[in-house]
């Protein structure tokens, strides 16, 4: 998806609104605002993977299986994700984990038609209760976002990430 | 005496009153037997043939902590090989999956057919000649078998035959994957998660937990997630299959209840269940099923239920998982979950059970994102000085006599113990007794496979 457009140099408007945009993302994410999140920054369209990966010979490509996921999720099922963790039985996040996510290495593509295509690298430092030792989780996201009445919302995100034995306790996370 | 057999006494001893010492849970002592004494001997579910259906289909699994390649050969057989090369023990499968002739070692290049016999090495006239292939090919399990699709292996060359093994278990299991002419296949490649707990509590959990899931799993109704309320899904059958094996019905007491059935897979697939394979018994248990909840000793389980990841749009529909429960180091378990569906489901109706299943019975679920928390700590107080000092041990005694409501059920149709209402905590017992006795176990000699 990433690529088929134009490349918004850094220091471009495209370039800086998308880069301000992930910013503002990754804040609402560390601080547990994710219906906010879900609200203002995600489109009702959108598609949100995690596709499975195996360890497979270079010839064979990375590994991803297709069709198969670690999270597969449309708008309904991130709000049911929101809605869970707003209960006072989501014991899997409260007391909550910290999460820090540290987004890099961002190319953004004009699409045209409103869309904007980001490649990122994602690193998510994960700590729990009196742990010292982080969980991480890295990989890389690709995303497609779309200007709907005039503010950027995610359409498409696919995060490939570089485990494919994952070591977190769940993925009650967003990424 | 050491540690593990005090522990092994106090269980045996303390687990018909329903007391279950923690530190089976936590000690390095009793890991380590367990990799001989239950992984190095007890039928271990490996994959299902769905996932090899072709000449030369593999997938990389594992029995206890070793990778073992289950391959289908060029005549159609499936096998089961030690990955270790014979010549200085090097991983010779270097993917998780794959289609494949030959397995070719990467530090010298002796390179094994799909039957893993030797077929070669480079040079073989200078280096190997004069020396017979035969013998040296990788090594193999003691025996495999497949029951439904579902591939087994064992390490001992006396365990007794897989559906002795699997006793009255395998009725259940006819109950379930039985129930057309089309049987199950897996979607995708199992998905792989590692947390600090230990092994055990997957298998504890599986084989009739039900009473966590009002303080758990209470967010799941409140997203709409599961369509049984809590009070009325504790009705069913908690069922000992035969000694080891249990597992766990959610029925309504009257046949006439409007709630789901089938473990709530779509009206037209069921229409395809029928009494080709199985008894009128079997198939009226599975129709009056809302959960099913299995556990084959010792760590295969498995789950079919209606869920829904997202109760506003999509009503609960059937879905079905099974796992394992891999034992990682005394302190961490890997899990791998695979979904299932029937064959003869339309590809919508597949999607919808996968995606309903992804988003309750995964790592990243509704449901079972809860379940790993608390395992956590039940391996945290397993390696605990104090639990050992204060002679802490752990309750069962749910459903005992005098204990709450659940009682013995006189004219069960099935094989085993059986239990009306799921208040009861006989089938985790019956878990641990099996336990006590495979480790206390002789080499050689086998504990009792039926509870005559």
């Amino acid at each position: 998806m990433v690529g088929t457009g134009v490349r918004a140099r850094a220091g471009s408007a495209l370039y800086n609104e998308v880069v301000d945009w992930m910013d503002v993302e990754a804040e609402l994410l560390d601080d547990y605002r994710e219906r906010e999140w879900l609200e203002g920054m995600v489109s009702r369209d959108v598609v949100y993977q995690v596709p499975l990966r195996q360890t497979v010979e270079r010839a064979r490509g990375t590994g991803f299986v297709p069709g198969t996921f670690h999270l597969d999720e449309s708008y309904g099922s991130l709000q049911s994700r929101v809605a869970r963790n707003e209960t006072a039985y989501a014991w899997a996040e409260d007391p909550p984990s910290r999460i820090r996510h540290f987004v890099t290495n961002v190319k953004v593509t004009d699409l045209g038609g409103e869309q904007a295509g980001v490649r990122s690298n994602l690193l998510i430092y994960r700590t729990r209760q009196e742990q010292t030792q982080p969980q991480l989780l890295s990989g890389e996201r690709r995303d497609v976002l779309r200007r709907e009445d005039g503010v950027l919302r995610l359409l498409r995100r696919e995060v490939l990430l570089d485990l494919t034995v994952i070591g977190t306790h769940n993925l009650s996370i967003f990424f | 005496m050491a540690r593990s057999e005090q522990l092994l006494d106090d269980l045996a001893e303390g687990v018909a009153r329903g007391e279950v010492p923690v530190g089976i849970f936590g000690d390095q002592e009793i890991y380590d037997r367990e990799l001989r004494s239950i992984f190095g001997r007890c039928w271990v579910y490996l994959a299902h043939e769905s996932e090899i259906e072709a000449k030369g289909d593999y997938v990389l699994r594992k029995i206890g902590e070793d990778n073992f390649i289950v391959v289908r050969d060029e005549q159609g057989e499936i096998h089961v090989l030690f990955d270790a090369c014979r010549h200085r023990g090097v991983q010779v499968c270097r993917s998780d999956s794959g289609n494949t002739s030959h397995f070719r070692c990467p530090y010298h290049g002796w390179t094994y057919n799909t039957k893993g016999d030797l077929v070669g090495a480079p040079l073989w006239r200078n280096a190997f000649g004069g020396m017979p292939k035969e013998g040296n090919g990788l090594s193999k399990v003691a025996r495999v078998r497949s029951y439904h699709g579902l591939v087994f292996a064992t390490l001992d060359p006396t365990a007794p035959e897989l559906e002795e093994y699997l006793g009255g278990m395998a009725w259940y299991l006819d109950l379930l994957f039985g129930l057309n002419e089309h049987g199950i296949e897996i979607i995708g490649a199992p998905q792989r998660f590692v947390i600090d707990a230990n092994w055990k509590s997957g298998s504890d959990n599986f084989s009739g937990d039900d009473y966590h899931l009002g303080t758990l799993h209470r967010s799941v109704w409140e997203i709409g997630a599961f369509p049984v309320p809590f009070r009325e899904n504790m009705m069913g059958y908690h069922i000992q299959a035969s000694p080891g094996h249990s597992l766990s019905f959610s029925m309504a007491p009257t046949e006439d209840e409007p709630g789901p059935k089938f473990f709530g897979f779509p009206d037209d697939v069921a229409a395809t269940f029928d009494t080709s394979r199985i008894s009128e018994h079997q198939l009226d248990i599975a129709r009056r099923s809302r959960v099913m909840v299995a556990n084959v000793f010792p760590n295969f389980s498995i789950l079919a239920l209606p869920m829904t990841e997202d109760g506003a749009h999509h009503p609960p529909t059937g879905v079905m998982t099974i796992r394992t429960w891999q034992p990682h180091g005394v302190g961490q378990v890997e899990i791998w979950n695979w979904f299932c569906v029937y064959k003869n489901m339309t590809p919508e109706q597949k999607d919808r059970a996968y995606r309903a299943g992804l988003g309750t019975f995964s790592m990243g679920g509704a449901f079972e994102m809860d379940d790993t928390e608390p395992w956590i700590t039940v391996s945290r107080t397993g390696r605990s000085v104090a639990a050992d000092l204060l002679d802490f041990k752990l309750n069962y005694q749910m459903g005992m006599p005098g204990v709450g409501i659940a009682k013995e059920v006189p004219d069960w149709p099935g094989p085993g113990i059986a239990y009306w209402t799921r208040y009861e905590e006989g089938v985790q017992r019956n878990l641990y007794r099996f336990y006590a006795d495979m480790m206390r176990a002789e080499p050689g000699s086998w504990p009792k496979l039926t509870f005559e």
